[in-house]
């Protein structure tokens, strides 16, 4: 139920459901064909004759002055063509614009370290040579002098007055605060029967590490000053926002081309350092400068999920359990450069309230910077942090005041018929149902023998427990979102382009704005124009992968935050309309009728009344392509079209911090039974079921394919994946050995189940979904909580628990204990 | 990430790979190269010369002698443990080991000689052959020499093997029964802690790996156990206190704390494991 | 005896034909497949050896070719996922399975992957969810969680490659 509110609610889309064809069908993908045949083009495939190979040499310090750089050894090194210093950035280059007000306004970040290197890994000197083994050895030679200075790894201590200061012209490792607050804190306080308090909860650092590691081609032409940029980067809208300013050229002397990328989750979003490095190398040594990054430069360097630390943490609640509202304060730790940051300070908002129903929300938000690898967005972006929390909130105040997960969720869940559901903050959760989610989870994992089998477990010498994990997937961001972060932004709404184009023998092609990373767009995409002009995917090319040259992107353009669904599908079916409106009036022409008396199907234009009257799509074609005389002077057809969609957004309320952040919201409802073995904390999940909510789904095996591949990931950072480092801010998990994901033998059975609350704000009803929402990471911490409550009801709080952990609570329960009170009013 | 500059060869007989390793002190030997080359991409090591054991099939082979000893060439693969016959039925414990390490690919190219002379702390056959009383053959300019398993580890990446010399094959006595037991980095994974115990009448010999730079032998726990009954009560009594006497590194997997616990446990159930079968 | 060398001529044969190339002996065989003959569709995805992306079949055995030296395989055969699909393009059974299955998302994984399960299905025809699994412990995927994939080898194993 929408209160009365300032906040603008997205027109309901009335859209007229397309024929049942294609859409909502399992149609085999058209990528697989050369994916499985290994002829894909990833980026390291692409090759150019004289290439230059590049290798970066990286500061083996957390934080250091750059006291000398000399490269006069590796020059002399046969094979190697040239380097790149900080020096040489400095000059050519302006600093990369910066998101943040100021203090993070005045980080100066370029392609690489300028005076100072501030993690290990931090790229200091490109090498170029002719092999990349002589470009390797060439970057043993180079010679860098360095003066370590102190390090401050624990955002905890960053803001200390001891702290040292990573970037001198911000004068603070203050990356960015706001407060938020909604509804009546006092009165909701005053209401509460109980308050519990929560010390300390803390959400690890991880990402999703994607299998391909980040790469370029980059080739320069000298005549025009224009760039070809073959890449993997996932979102060239924003990569080019940021190298054209910093490189002093317009945009379009920066063509992106990628094809088939090898993961991104996110993690490929901010490489415009390395791509800004390996455009200037190109310039200077006149050759193809070719860059594929190493595991261990992931690892150490790149796009690390925000690490966050939630302090003073309260919950009203009234003792028959319904939640009135929260407050805390929350650290969020940037690492060294904030290059997609601190937007990881707003876009939480989005899922402010979880699932719940509360009304009173306070979150004191504090981003700082740590001499570790930049943080920028992960699978799940900044919402999972945020859901975590609620989950654990509602998760712990269950356990706290004996009231069952079940219950208390089903008590504060926003109802189905609530929805569209206005948050405290002006999100409009579109539509959903979440207690129904949870009962299909539950029941998948027999829920009703829960009991039994916790008695069978234990006469095996283990402790078996349940949880759950609710969470959404927030899809298609209002970028106005960013002007809470920064009100001189100009950053607001979002867009996504296609086109759509009849060619002369009637072939169908199709381009995206997007960079598919595995989503299949190809395919969707196929669909979505196959139902609306009459033909099978088949008939259909879709150009795979993405070109600047085109001109089918937008300032948004990329495949990113859980949108294509809705921003790429939407602009796909924006312009196959234009298509079929044309082709229509075309064949009307042609046949002497109306318009509304032609229908598209089987391939061809024809006369609803008489189908034998038809035009081939290959007539239509070749009529506006090469045999156009005699046609009518003001018909304004072309078979051409290009759409840009653009979801109705406004920019919020930027006093109150109030508005719609997002268009749609998928539902991730996940339910977990492990086993705990009470000597050695190792435990192992017996039953696990996750049901999605995505609305109307386009290709229903494409979808499931999305949410195992988020469970598995959700599943690898609950039990292995870290990013830990030590006092000295070296990586203690720079690689695959270290740092464990989970292979074939980790995965546990996986049950499945899914619902469909049509979105009615989005072209198709479809919702953007493929993050989800780690809920995954929470009904682990949820089910060794319930497991461990008969060895001295110990308390998760943090989002990581390899098994040492898990030991550690049963040995020392009183440690997390320590940090939860309840305080009751009688 | 890449090798720095090397020299490779590969001779056809024993003779030849010596030869090379005695001319040249920077002459390593290239087994399975699972451990090997990843250290020479890190490079964290820089051989100048590869010697490539490959051709010499004499390393390969798997036997059983007389006295039922099990007689295992330095270069036969894990795979080839898995699915030796001998191996099976004199040692089987050897097997199962065999194949719980990392995965096919691995276990194809990866060799028991080169996890036992890489001496990572880490390895699976390093408490394992220490428990087996496994006796190493070691072939050089001079001819042949023989060093029980407790005197070929040395350090941490360090064995008797010296430069010019190369480890030819594994002796196993016959008549043990054995177990093995590890808690691991995911499924198969890195081994956080690992323990072996050999039972051959008398009492166990149990060694501890991953908690020391060599395999530990758990001199009380032995000494508790005599020769009597391996009930686990028993067993589990003679572990405890285990821990208390170890020196564990604390790392991003586990804590020392935490690995003295799981040494106590991986003890015990190494020679719950042994025992069973020997019953069985 | 041949001396040690920092280069050497190697013959190897790859998917049925027969190279002759001179390459360093540090160069691993992952980049001789890669940038010297142009078969692109072995992947490398680490530097540890641990994600398999670069999983070949050397003399009918599959091993990490990121793991090899391009020396090492002097007079050995090699067959890597450009050899599964027959000369008219028909796809392996395998790759229709994984297809079929929505085994694969970005594909980065796949050709690795499809060389494991190939071995695996060429020595056992029955395998059990257990036995697949084994067989591919040593080749990650990031975007599947490797559920559809153990559908797609057992249905590849069972003939079933449709879907």
């Amino acid at each position: 139920m929408i209160e009365d509110s300032t906040t603008v609610i997205p027109e309901r889309v009335e859209t007229e459901a397309p024929q049942k064809g294609f859409m909502g069908q399992n149609v085999p993908r058209k990528e697989d064909k050369r994916l499985v045949q290994g002829l894909g083009v990833f980026v390291d495939d692409v090759k150019r004759h004289g290439m230059g190979y590049v290798h970066f040499v990286r500061s083996p310090y957390a934080h250091a002055k750059i006291k000398s750089v000399d490269v006069a050894r590796a020059l002399e090194l046969e094979g190697v063509y040239g380097t790149l210093t900080g020096d040489e950035v400095a000059i050519h280059t302006d600093p990369f614009f910066q998101i943040s007000s100021p203090p993070g306004a005045h980080v100066k970040d370029y392609a690489l370290a300028v005076g100072r290197a501030r993690f290990v890994g931090d790229p200091v000197v490109a090498v170029v040579a002719a092999t990349r083994e002589l470009a390797r050895d060439a970057s043993e030679l180079v010679e860098v002098e360095y003066e370590p200075l102190p390090v401050i790894v624990d955002a905890r201590r960053a803001l200390d007055d001891e702290a040292p200061i990573l970037h001198e012209d911000a004068g603070s490792n203050m990356s960015w605060h706001g407060v938020y607050e909604w509804g009546d804190l006092e009165a909701a306080w005053a209401e509460a029967d109980h308050i519990v308090r929560i010390d300390e909860l803390h959400f690890h650092r991880f990402n999703s590490t994607p299998l391909e590691c980040d790469g370029c081609l980059v080739e320069y032409n000298q005549g025009v000053g224009q760039w070809t940029i073959h890449t993997n980067n996932q979102f060239p809208g924003f990569a080019a926002i940021m190298m054209g300013p910093a490189m002093r050229v317009g945009l379009d002397k920066l063509r992106f081309v990628t094809q088939d990328i090898g993961g991104g989750f996110g993690n490929k979003i901010t490489t415009h350092p390395q791509l800004v490095a390996c455009c200037l190398l190109a310039r200077k040594l006149k050759r193809p400068i070719q860059w594929t990054e190493w595991r261990t430069d992931f690892h150490l360097s790149m796009s690390h999920g925000n690490e966050r630390w939630f302090h003073e943490i309260e919950v009203a609640v009234k003792a028959d359990g319904t939640l009135l509202g929260f407050r805390c304060k929350q650290l969020d730790d940037a690492g060294a450069f904030l290059r997609y940051e601190p937007l990881g300070g707003v876009i939480w908002a989005q899922v402010a309230a979880g699932l719940y129903r509360w009304r009173n929300i306070r979150v004191d938000f504090t981003q700082v910077v740590t001499n570790k690898a930049p943080v920028s967005p992960n699978r799940g972006y900044s919402r999972m942090q945020q859901l975590w929390f609620t989950e654990r909130l509602i998760d712990i105040v269950g356990h706290e005041l004996g009231i069952d997960p079940v219950e208390i969720r089903k008590r504060n869940y926003i109802k189905t018929e609530e929805m569209p559901y206005e948050t405290p903050n002006g999100c409009i959760y579109d539509s959903g149902d979440y207690a129904r989610c949870l009962d299909i989870a539950l029941d998948l994992v027999g829920y009703d023998r829960l009991e039994e089998r916790r008695r069978d477990a234990e006469s095996r010498g283990k402790l078996l427990g349940l949880g759950i994990g609710s969470t959404l997937d927030s899809g298609t961001n209002n970028f106005g979102q960013s002007q809470l972060i920064n009100p001189d932004l100009q950053f607001s709404g979002n867009n996504e382009v296609a086109t759509v184009k009849l060619d002369l023998f009637g072939e169908v092609v199709v381009t995206l704005g997007t960079t598919p990373q595995g989503q299949g767009h190809e395919t969707t995409a196929a669909q979505v124009v196959a139902d609306i002009i009459g033909c099978t995917p088949d008939d259909i090319n879709v150009r795979p992968g993405h070109d600047s040259f085109w001109n089918s992107h937008a300032g948004f353009s990329g495949t990113y935050a859980s949108q294509f669904a809705v921003t790429g599908l939407g602009a796909v079916k924006g312009a196959s309309e234009i298509l079929a409106g044309e082709m229509k009036k075309l064949a009307a022409v042609v046949l002497g009728v109306t318009p509304d008396e032609i229908e598209l199907a089987e391939g061809q234009a024809r006369m609803k009344e008489n189908p034998e009257a038809a035009l081939p799509f290959m007539a239509l074609g070749a009529i506006i392509n090469a045999n156009n005389a005699g046609l009518p002077e003001d018909l304004d057809v072309t078979l051409n079209a290009r759409y840009v969609y653009r979801p109705a957004f406004e920019v919020p309320d930027l006093e109150r911090k109030f508005g719609n952040l997002t268009l749609t919201y998928a539902t991730q409802i996940h339910a977990c039974v492990l086993e705990v073995d009470r000597e050695t904390g190792v435990y192992e999940i017996v039953d696990y079921a996750g049901v999605d909510d995505c609305g109307i789904r386009i290709n229903p095996r494409i979808v499931d394919g999305q949410v195992h591949g988020a469970t598995a990931q959700a599943l690898g950072a609950a039990t292995w994946e870290t990013f830990a480092y030590d006092e000295e801010g070296n990586l203690l998990t720079p690689n695959f050995y270290d740092y464990h994901v989970p292979h074939a033998m980790d995965m546990p059975p996986l049950k499945n189940g899914y619902i469909e609350s049509p979105s009615p704000f989005t072209p198709l009803g479809a919702k953007g979904m493929g993050e989800g929402g780690g809920a995954g990471i929470h009904a682990v911490c949820a089910a060794i909580q319930d497991a461990l409550r008969p060895i001295g009801k110990p308390i998760v709080v943090d989002s990581h628990n390899p098994y040492q952990r898990v030991w550690e609570l049963m040995q020392r329960p009183e440690a997390t204990r320590e940090r939860v009170r309840v305080e009751s009013r009688s | 990430m890449l090798l720095p500059p090397v020299e490779y060869v590969r001779p056809s007989s024993l003779a030849d790979a010596l030869a090379v390793l005695e001319a040249d002190e920077g002459a390593r030997a290239l087994a399975g190269g699972q451990t090997l080359i990843n250290v020479m991409k890190a490079r964290a090591a820089a051989p100048d010369v590869l010697v490539d054991l490959a051709g010499l099939e004499e390393l390969r082979t798997i036997s059983r002698g007389a006295d039922g000893a099990l007689e295992l060439g330095a270069m036969a693969t894990y795979t080839q443990l898995v699915l030796s016959p001998e191996v099976n039925e004199s040692h089987p414990v050897v097997a199962e080991v065999a194949e719980t390490i990392a995965d096919v690919q691995v276990r194809n190219r990866g060799t028991i000689g080169g996890n036992v002379c890489s001496s990572d702390p880490t390895n699976h056959f390093l408490p394992l052959m220490v428990a087996l009383e496994a006796r190493m053959t070691i072939a050089g300019a001079g001819g042949e020499r023989t060093v029980s398993a407790e005197e070929f580890f040395l350090g941490v990446y360090m064995t008797a093997v010296g430069p010019g010399e190369l480890l030819t094959r594994i002796t196993l006595p016959g008549g043990r029964s054995a177990g093995f037991s590890a808690v691991t980095l995911g499924a198969d994974g890195t081994c956080i802690v690992n323990a072996a115990a050999g039972l051959n009448g008398g009492a166990p010999r149990i060694a501890i790996g991953c908690v020391d730079a060599i395999p530990v032998r758990a001199g009380e726990m032995e000494r508790r156990l005599g020769g009597g009954e391996l009930g686990e009560e028993a067993v589990r009594e003679a572990a405890r206190g285990l821990g208390a006497g170890l020196d564990p590194p604390s790392d991003v997997h586990a804590s020392a704390e935490y690995r003295r616990h799981l040494a106590e446990l991986c003890a015990a159930r190494a020679v719950l494991q042994a025992a069973e079968r020997r019953r069985g | 005896m041949r001396e040690p060398a920092a280069h050497k001529v190697v013959k190897v044969e790859v998917n049925g034909t027969v190279y002759e190339r001179e390459v360093d002996a540090r160069r691993l065989l992952v980049h001789f497949i890669r940038d010297e003959l142009d078969l692109t569709g072995t992947h490398i995805g680490c530097d540890t050896g641990n994600c398999g992306a670069c999983t070949v079949l050397l003399d009918g055995h599959t091993v990490k070719s990121c793991m090899l030296l391009a020396v090492q395989a002097d007079g050995a055969s090699i067959e890597t996922v450009e050899s599964l699909a027959g000369e008219d393009g028909e796809l392996h059974p395998l790759q229709q399975a994984f297809s079929a299955r929505h085994a694969l998302q970005c594909g980065y994984c796949t050709p690795g992957m499809l060389m494991s399960a190939k071995y695996l299905l060429d020595n056992n025809r029955e395998p059990t969810e257990g036995e697949i699994r084994k067989a591919i412990q040593g080749n990650i995927c990031r975007c599947t969680g490797y559920w559809n994939i153990f559908e797609a080898i057992d249905a590849a194993a069972k003939g079933e490659v449709s879907a």
